[in-house]
C-alpha cells in the first residue's frame, strides 16, 4: 500500500514537480548561480566568475541606483494614498446608509481594467491638452505637463497607480469590517462609547491585522512598478520613472546581460522576501482567531 | 437603531461618496463617452460638460470601433487571448489540481516538505525568474510560439496551494466508497473531487482567465510575431501606430476592456469572496 | 472452510506503542449476521476497514470465500460497504448514487435501470430518485447508502456504525429494516456498532472487543446469560449488570458492607471450589422484591433503602445502596416504591455470576 502510494502522489504531483522544477527552481537557481558571473546571454562561452563584484557593481550603476530610488518614491507615494484611501472609503462606504452596492463597484471599477488599458487611458488624460489640462484650466490652473516632465511624471503615474488599485484594497477593508463581531459595538456601546472611542478601541485593533497585510501588499506592488512606466514614458523622461523591475527587464532581455540582471533580481527578491517575513511575523499572534473564522466558514 | 444625529451623519456620508465617486470615475467616463466620437468633437467637447457625454447615436457612432475591428488584428488578438486563457485554464486546473490533491490525500514520501517548498515559493515574486524564463524560451527556440508563451504559466504554487487547501477537508469515506463502486484515483479525481470543489475550481479559472487576459510584460517578451499577440500587447501596438485617432485608442481600451467586465459581473461573488479571502487568510 | 476466516489479525500504526487489534481469530458463515461491538477506540471500526482493505493488515490472515485477501485492492474483495457518514456522492442525483458502482462495472444501461429501480422500489426511494443527497433527510441518505451497497450483488456487506446518525426513532425503524434486507438478500453481514442494543436485536453472533482483542464470540443471548468477563457481563444489558465485592467462604457470601448470606447449594456447585475475594454480579430483573414463593422464601433476605426510582411504564428501575455500591432492580410495574423506602429483596442464585478480581474473568462460565 506503501508503495501504491509512492507511486500515485508522485504520478499526481508529478506534472506539476516537471514544470515547477523547469520555471521555478531552475530558475531560481540560476537567477542565484548567474548572479555571480558576468554571464551574457549572447556570448555565453565568455562567462567568468566574478564573485560579488556584481552586487558592488549595481550600487556604484548610476541608473541602478536611480532606478533604486524611483522605486522608493513610488513606494512613498502609492502606500499611504492607496492604503489609507482604502480604508477610508471602506469605512465610509460601510456607515453609509444608502448606495452600498454602487459605491462597492464605482471604486472598485478601475481594478478591473488592466495595466495596459488603465495607461493608455491615462496618456490621453495626462495629455497637454488633454481633459485633465483642461479642467485644470477651468479652474485656472495652468497647463501642466504631468508625464512628459522629469519632475511630474513619476507623482502623475504613482498618483494613477494608486486610483487603479485603491478598489481591491477596499474591498479587502470592507470585508473585515463586516467580520467584526457586532456583539463587541455593543458591548462597546453599554460601556458608553462615543462614535470615535468605537472607531479608536474596536474597529482599528480588530482591523490591525488586515492593516498590516495591506500595508505590506500594497508595498510590494509598488516595489514591482513597471507595466505603467514602460507604457506610459518608457521610464523617461531621463529616467525619471525608470524602476528596480524595469531595469531588470531591460538588462536582462533586452540587453542580454544575465548576470548582472540576476544580481538585480536577488537584490529585489530580497526585498519582497524581508517584507513578506515581516508581515508573517506582524500578523501570527492573529492565527487562533484564524481558525475560528476558517471553522464558522465551514 | 440610528439615533437622528447618526442618521444624519449617514446621509452626509452618502453626499460626499457620491461626489467623490463621480470625481474617481471621470476617467472611465470621459473613456466611454469620447469613444463614440471623432477626434474634432473630442476636442472640441473637450472644454465643456459634453466632455462626459456620450453623442446622439446616428451612422457614425460606431465608427472608431468598427475601424478597429476592420482595419486591425484587434478582433484576432481577442481571439488569442481567449483561446490562450482556456488552453491555461484546463492545463491548470489538471496541473495544479492534481498537485494539490497529492499533497492533500495521497501519503507520499516528502509530502510534508514539498508543501512546505509550495509555500515559500508563494512569496518568490515573478519578477525574479522572468528573465531567465525567457533565457530558457529563447534557448529552446520557442520564442514566438504558442507553446514557448503556455509552458511557464501553467504551474501556479499558490492554486496547488488553494487546491491543496480545499481538498484537504474532503472527507476520505467517499473515496473508499468510489473505490468500492470501482472508481480508480484517476476517475476519481476528474469525477468526483473536481465537481465536489465546484467554487474553488470555479475561483481558480476565473483568476486565471483574468491574469492571462490582464498580463503586460511575459507576452510582451514571448512574442513579436502580429499573429500571435495578446489583447493587451495588440492594444499596445494600435495605440502606439500614428494612423490610430484618438477616439480609435479609446474605443480600443474600451473593448479590450468588456470581456473582464463581463466576467467581473458573471462572478462577482467569487471574486469578492477571493478577495477578501487573501486578506483574511493571509492577515 | 469458512465463509471469512480471520486468522490471528492483528493492527499496528506506525508509531503507535501498542497494537489497535490484536489477535484476532474469528470464523464466518456464509449468510451470517455479525455484529461488532465494543466502547470506542476497542478495534472494531479498524477490523472493519481491514476487512474492507482501506487499512493494511499487520499481522495474520484473512481469508474471504476460501482467497487471502491481505493484499487484495478492496475493489476486489467483493464487499459492498456503508459508511457512518454515507459517503455519499454530493453531486450526484440518488439514482445516480445508487447505480455508479454498476456502470463502472460496464453494464448494460437498461440492466443498470432495472437494478436501481429495484433498489429504489425497496427502500422506499421512489419519489426522492432525482434528488441529490443535500437536499435529503438522514434517514433517506441512510437508504441511498444501503441502495448503493445492495445493488452490486456482493457476497459480503460491511456497515459502519450506519445508524449513529440517526434520531433514537429512526434508528429503532430503520434497525428493522436492516435485519428485514439482511434475511430477503442474504448476503453476510459484518455490522460495527458500539450500541449494545442494535448487536442483541439485529446479529446472529456478536463480537465483543475492547483494547483490540475479543473479550467474548457468541449468539445475543449466551452473552446475556453467560458472559465470560466481567466487561462482556457490564457491556451487554441495560440497565448494567450490578457488580458487588464479596467474599466467599465455604459457607456464606459476605458483602463488603457486613451483609451475610449463606451460600447457595447451586452457586456452591458452580465455583468449582473458588474461594475468597471476587465479584458477584446479578442483573436488575435477577433481585426479586418481598419474596412471596416458597422458592424464593428459602433464600436469605436482604435489606436497603431506596434512594432513586425510573418509573418506565412496563417496569420499573429502583436505585438503592448495598455493599458500598450503588445498584439498581428491574421490578415490574407494580412493584412501585419511594425513595427513602426500605426494600426487602432476594438475589436469584442461579443468575448470580462471579468473577476474579483482577482478571474480571468469569468463574462461573467455562
Amino acid at each position: 500500500m506503501k508503495k501504491k502510494n509512492s507511486i500515485m502522489g508522485m504520478a499526481f504531483f508529478g506534472p506539476a514537480l516537471v514544470l515547477l522544477t523547469l520555471f521555478l527552481f531552475l530558475p531560481m537557481l540560476l537567477t542565484f548561480g548567474f548572479s555571480f558571473t558576468d554571464y551574457f546571454a549572447l556570448n555565453p562561452e565568455l562567462t567568468h566568475f566574478t564573485g560579488l563584484k556584481n552586487y558592488t557593481d549595481i550600487f556604484k550603476d548610476e541608473l541602478f541606483v536611480k532606478s533604486f530610488f524611483n522605486t522608493v518614491k513610488f513606494v512613498l507615494i502609492i502606500v499611504p494614498l492607496q492604503c489609507g484611501g482604502a480604508l477610508l472609503l471602506a469605512i465610509a462606504i460601510n456607515h453609509a446608509a444608502h448606495c452600498k452596492k454602487y459605491f462597492k463597484v464605482a471604486f472598485f471599477i478601475p481594478v478591473v481594467m488592466s495595466l495596459a488599458v488603465v495607461s493608455t487611458l491615462w496618456m490621453q488624460i495626462y495629455s497637454p491638452e488633454g481633459i485633465l489640462n483642461t479642467l485644470l484650466g477651468q479652474m485656472g490652473i495652468d497647463a501642466q505637463p504631468f508625464i512628459h516632465s522629469a519632475k511630474q511624471a513619476l507623482p502623475s503615474i504613482a498618483i494613477m497607480s494608486v486610483w487603479q488599485g485603491m478598489g481591491y484594497q477596499m474591498i479587502i477593508f470592507l470585508g473585515g469590517l463586516q467580520n467584526i463581531n457586532p456583539a463587541i459595538y455593543e458591548a462597546a456601546e453599554m460601556d458608553h462609547a462615543t462614535s470615535w472611542q468605537k472607531f479608536k478601541d474596536v474597529t482599528l485593533p480588530e482591523l490591525k491585522p488586515l492593516c498590516v497585510f495591506v500595508f505590506i501588499t500594497v508595498t510590494i506592488g509598488a516595489f514591482r512598478m513597471l507595466v505603467q512606466p514602460m507604457v506610459m514614458t518608457g521610464g523617461g523622461p531621463d529616467h525619471s520613472t525608470y524602476t528596480i523591475v524595469y531595469d531588470i527587464y531591460e538588462t536582462g532581455t533586452v540587453n542580454w546581460e544575465m548576470g548582472l540582471a540576476s544580481t538585480m533580481a536577488i537584490v529585489f527578491t530580497v526585498f519582497v522576501v524581508v517584507l513578506t517575513i515581516i508581515q508573517n511575523v506582524l500578523t501570527k499572534e492573529r492565527e487562533g482567531k484564524h481558525v475560528h473564522k476558517k471553522a464558522k466558514t465551514n | 437603531m440610528f439615533t437622528k444625529k447618526q442618521k444624519r451623519i449617514n446621509w452626509i456620508l452618502v453626499g460626499v461618496l457620491l461626489v467623490l465617486s463621480i470625481f474617481f470615475l471621470f476617467p472611465v467616463l470621459w473613456m466611454l463617452a469620447n469613444s463614440f466620437k471623432p477626434d474634432s468633437a473630442i476636442t472640441a467637447d473637450m472644454n465643456s460638460i459634453a466632455a462626459f457625454i456620450p453623442p446622439m447615436p446616428d451612422g457614425t457612432f460606431f465608427d472608431n470601433y468598427l475601424s478597429i475591428l476592420t482595419n486591425t488584428n484587434f478582433v484576432r488578438y481577442m481571439a488569442n487571448t481567449l483561446f490562450y486563457a482556456a488552453v491555461l485554464i484546463l492545463l491548470g486546473i489538471v496541473v495544479n489540481g492534481l498537485a494539490g490533491y497529492a499533497l492533500a490525500k495521497i501519503p507520499f514520501p516528502f509530502r510534508d516538505q514539498w508543501l512546505l517548498i509550495i509555500m515559500m515559493l508563494l512569496i518568490v515574486p515573478t519578477e525574479t525568474v522572468i528573465t531567465i524564463h525567457f533565457l530558457i524560451i529563447a534557448k529552446a527556440g520557442l520564442l514566438n510560439t504558442v507553446i514557448g508563451y503556455i509552458l511557464p504559466m501553467i504551474v501556479n504554487p499558490f492554486n496547488i496551494f488553494l487546491f491543496r487547501q480545499v481538498f484537504v477537508s474532503l472527507p476520505d469515506d467517499v473515496y473508499e466508497a468510489a473505490q468500492l463502486d470501482f472508481c480508480g484515483p484517476v476517475k476519481y479525481f476528474f469525477t468526483m473531487v473536481l465537481p465536489m470543489s465546484k467554487t474553488v475550481v470555479a475561483t481558480v479559472s476565473v483568476f486565471t482567465f483574468l491574469n492571462i487576459w490582464n498580463d503586460y510584460l511575459w507576452p510582451s517578451l514571448v512574442f513579436t510575431s502580429s499573429d500571435l499577440l495578446t489583447a493587451q500587447i495588440g492594444l499596445n501596438s494600435i495605440t502606439s501606430n500614428d494612423n490610430t485617432t484618438m477616439g480609435q485608442t479609446l474605443a480600443v481600451i474600451t473593448m479590450v476592456t468588456i470581456p473582464v467586465i463581463i466576467i467581473y459581473s458573471l462572478f462577482s461573488k467569487q471574486i469578492v469572496e477571493g478577495v477578501t479571502s487573501t486578506g483574511s487568510k493571509e492577515g | 472452510m469458512s465463509f471469512i476466516e480471520f486468522r490471528n489479525i492483528s493492527k499496528k500504526y506506525p508509531g503507535a506503542d501498542k497494537n489497535t487489534v490484536n489477535g484476532f481469530n474469528l470464523n464466518i458463515e456464509e449468510k451470517e449476521f455479525i455484529a461488532f461491538v465494543g466502547p470506542s477506540g476497542c478495534g472494531k471500526s479498524t477490523t472493519l476497514r481491514m476487512i474492507a482493505g482501506f487499512e493494511e493488515i499487520s499481522g495474520g490472515e484473512l481469508y474471504i470465500d476460501g482467497k487471502k485477501v491481505n493484499e487484495t485492492a478492496p475493489k476486489d474483495r467483493g464487499i459492498a460497504m456503508v459508511f457512518q457518514n454515507y459517503a455519499l456522492y454530493p453531486h450526484m442525483t440518488v439514482e445516480k448514487n445508487i447505480g455508479y458502482g454498476l456502470k463502472n462495472m460496464k453494464m448494460p444501461a437498461e440492466e443498470i435501470k432495472k437494478k436501481v429501480d429495484w433498489a429504489v422500489r425497496i427502500l422506499g426511494l421512489e419519489e426522492y430518485r432525482c434528488r441529490k443527497p443535500k437536499n435529503l433527510s438522514g434517514g433517506q441518505r441512510q437508504r441511498v447508502a444501503l441502495g448503493r451497497a445492495i445493488v452490486k450483488n456482493q457476497k459480503v456487506f460491511l456497515m459502519d456504525e450506519p445508524l449513529s446518525n440517526l434520531d433514537a426513532k429512526l434508528r429503532v425503524s430503520m434497525r428493522t429494516e436492516i435485519s428485514k434486507l439482511h434475511r430477503e438478500l442474504g448476503a453476510t453481514t459484518i455490522y460495527v456498532t458500539h450500541d449494545q442494543v442494535e448487536a442483541m436485536t439485529m446479529a446472529d453472533r456478536i463480537v465483543i472487543m475492547k483494547d483490540g482483542i475479543v473479550q467474548q464470540v457468541g449468539k445475543p443471548m449466551e452473552l446475556y446469560n453467560h458472559p465470560a468477563n466481567q466487561f462482556v457481563a457490564g457491556f451487554i444489558g441495560s440497565p448494567q449488570m450490578n457488580f458487588f465485592d464479596v467474599d466467599v467462604d465455604d459457607h456464606s457470601i459476605t458483602f463488603s458492607d457486613g451483609n451475610t448470606i449463606s451460600l447457595p447449594q447451586d452457586v456452591l456447585e458452580r465455583l468449582n471450589g473458588k474461594r475468597g475475594k471476587m465479584v458477584l454480579g446479578i442483573r436488575g430483573e435477577d433481585i426479586k422484591l418481598d419474596p412471596q414463593s416458597v422458592e424464593l422464601h428459602k433464600q436469605d433476605k436482604l435489606q436497603a433503602v431506596l434512594t432513586d426510582t425510573e418509573v418506565m411504564g412496563n417496569e420499573n428501575n429502583l436505585y438503592f445502596t448495598f455493599g458500598n455500591r450503588m445498584a439498581a432492580a428491574r421490578v415490574s410495574k407494580d412493584e412501585i416504591g419511594q425513595i427513602g423506602d426500605t426494600i426487602t429483596f432476594v438475589l436469584l442464585p442461579s443468575k448470580m455470576h462471579f468473577f476474579d478480581k483482577n482478571t474480571g474473568k468469569s468463574y462461573t462460565e467455562t
